[in-house]
């Protein structure tokens, strides 16, 4: 039997963190199956990562962090909780795959252009467009902002936008900047973000003055999507994320 | 951790499923009943035992959606506080059903009885937790052993947890608070339990900076903090792991174990 385990953040506070991946995973067990037990777990929800892999019965176990970027959360605390040797643990009876965060795999620019193409939909938008992505970032972590990079250049190579740019809330290029300078006239926001929280409802609406969806201003229009992360087509980003660590630990 | 043989969640889901199915009127498992119904379960709210009037789903799944807010609309992020919702009635085709709708309620709950039962559950202390921690919780290393006693008695007990707490603080010291008599072990500090420990701990350091009455700037906050809900005509309380807020009810249940005896020392009682 197998097993899929997709590993959220959560929250203390409100449930948007962790909704995302409970719906991820419904999608997963009635739409896209592949696997005899699809569970959730989190770092500060239950069921904790601690105990989690006493709640599967399957013996072969595929896990997938429900984070963007490698880091903190992916090579310290998801290990060390989930006590894994690296990718590939075996361990009471099961042999454990961790596969790696989902922001580098080379299936998430698509899940980025559903999610623009479902903010755009019915909206005009005549004249130059650029796609702005919008990361965390930290100056503690450069992965964070090399994976927003990273998907800037996949989706510049794909020739859909007259430009593609990058912004961050925590570091260079500061996102403000980057919408108010960039040459375009219509500027489509778009937040690498796993979930819904503080920041995309509330710090970057305000400190971008966005009235919504569509903010027209100085000439130009400025769209303001949802989360990457909450898109429906990340459920399928996360089930190809454990058949690539099956393939990987096959090969 | 000890190498673990056999299917454990497997065998969990036998044994809840048989313990169900040996009793009449069904069991309580925190504040759920689960009975024996045909060749399947029902699950209800055990303040539902009459059963009218109630939303009935025979997906287990649902117990996410029932389980994720209280009655007036909170979040909760623990799912073992007394505040599970009401009005609702699950019936489960089987087994497997009974046992992911169980996961949702209380998560690993199932598993954890079974062992408790077995004499095989492993705990672990919140001395050895807490040398885990990294990042910002890191600081509830140093939390002295009469803080981590109290802030157990704040958080752990059968009034704000329903589990039955099984760890201590360290191999030598036994945890003094009530551990509960539920049927749901927990066998090391939550993450709930660490976010308080991490704000208990602020508290003692900030125990330099009291009063000539010995008073504390937080301790302060937080009177003037109930003073001003309770004159404005209601005092509103905090989400239940806000405990950055004075007016969180673990937060208050600590002050009520560490400033209440300050505020009324002993004989000025009453
Ligand atoms: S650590 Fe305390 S609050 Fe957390 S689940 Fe256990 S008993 Fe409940």
């Amino acid at each position: 039997m197998k097993a899929l385990v997709i590993v959220g953040h959560g929250s203390h506070l409100n449930g948007d963190s962790s909704l995302p991946i409970y719906e991820h995973a419904a999608r997963i067990r009635r739409e896209i199956g592949g696997f005899d037990e699809v569970v959730e777990c989190f770092w500060k929800e239950e069921p904790s990562m601690r105990h989690v892999l006493d709640t599967v019965e399957s013996d072969e176990v595929f896990i997938v962090p429900a984070f963007i970027s490698q880091g903190y959360f992916t090579e310290q605390v998801i290990p060390r909780e989930l006590g894994l040797d690296g990718s590939l643990t075996e361990k009471d009876g099961k042999t454990i795959h961790y596969a790696g965060p989902l922001g580098a795999f080379e299936g998430m620019p698509d899940v980025i252009l559903e999610r623009t193409a479902d903010l755009m939909r019915g909206k005009e938008a005549g004249g130059t467009t650029a796609l702005v992505l919008l990361g965390h970032g930290t100056d503690l972590n450069k992965n964070s902002s090399g994976v927003i990079y990273l998907n800037a250049e996949r989706i510049r190579e794909r020739n859909i936008y007259d430009l593609v740019e990058v912004g961050f809330l925590d570091q260079e290029p500061e996102i403000s900047g980057v919408v108010e300078n960039v040459e375009a006239e219509n500027v489509i926001v778009i937040p690498v973000f796993i979930a819904e929280g503080w920041h995309t409802r509330e710090t970057i609406p305000e400190d971008l003055g966005f009235d919504g969806e569509v903010t027209v201003r100085d000439g130009k229009a400025v769209f303001y999507g949802a989360p990457v992360g909450t898109h429906p087509s990340m459920a399928r980003l996360i089930a190809d994320r454990a058949r690539e660590a099956e393939a990987a630990s096959l090969a | 951790m000890r190498e673990r043989t056999g299917n454990v969640a497997a065998e969990a889901r036998e044994a809840f499923a048989a313990w169900i199915s040996e009793s009449d009127d069904g069991r309580v498992f925190g504040e759920v009943r689960i009975e024996k119904d045909g060749s399947g379960y029902s699950i209800r709210h055990i303040e539902d035992e009459g059963g009218e009037n109630l939303d009935v789903s025979t997906d287990p799944t649902d117990a996410r959606e029932i389980s994720r807010f209280t009655e007036s609309g909170e979040y909760r992020p623990l799912k073992s506080s007394p505040n599970l919702r009401r009005r609702w009635e699950l019936r489960l085709s089987g087994e497997a059903a009974l046992v992911s709708a169980m996961n949702y309620f209380y998560p690993a709950g199932a598993v954890h009885w079974h062992l408790d039962r077995e004499g095989e559950l492993e705990t672990t202390s919140f001395r050895e937790n807490a040398s885990r921690q990294s990042g910002m919780y890191e600081r509830a290393k140093h939390l002295s052993d009469e803080a981590a006693q109290n802030a157990a008695k704040a958080c752990c007990e059968d009034d704000v947890c329903l589990k039955k707490t099984l760890w201590d603080i360290d191999d030598d010291t036994p945890l003094e608070a009530e551990r509960g008599d539920g049927e749901i072990p927990c066998p090391e500090p939550c993450s709930v339990f660490v976010s308080f420990a991490r704000r208990v701990r602020s508290f003692e350091k900030e125990e330099i900076y009291a009063d000539s009455d010995g008073l504390t700037p937080s301790e302060k906050e937080d009177i003037a903090a109930l003073v001003d809900g309770a004159a404005s005509g209601g005092v509103s309380f905090a989400r239940e792991a806000e405990f950055e807020e004075p007016v969180n009810e673990r937060r208050m249940r600590y002050r009520r174990l560490t400033l209440a005896p300050k505020l009324r020392p002993e004989g000025e009682s009453g």
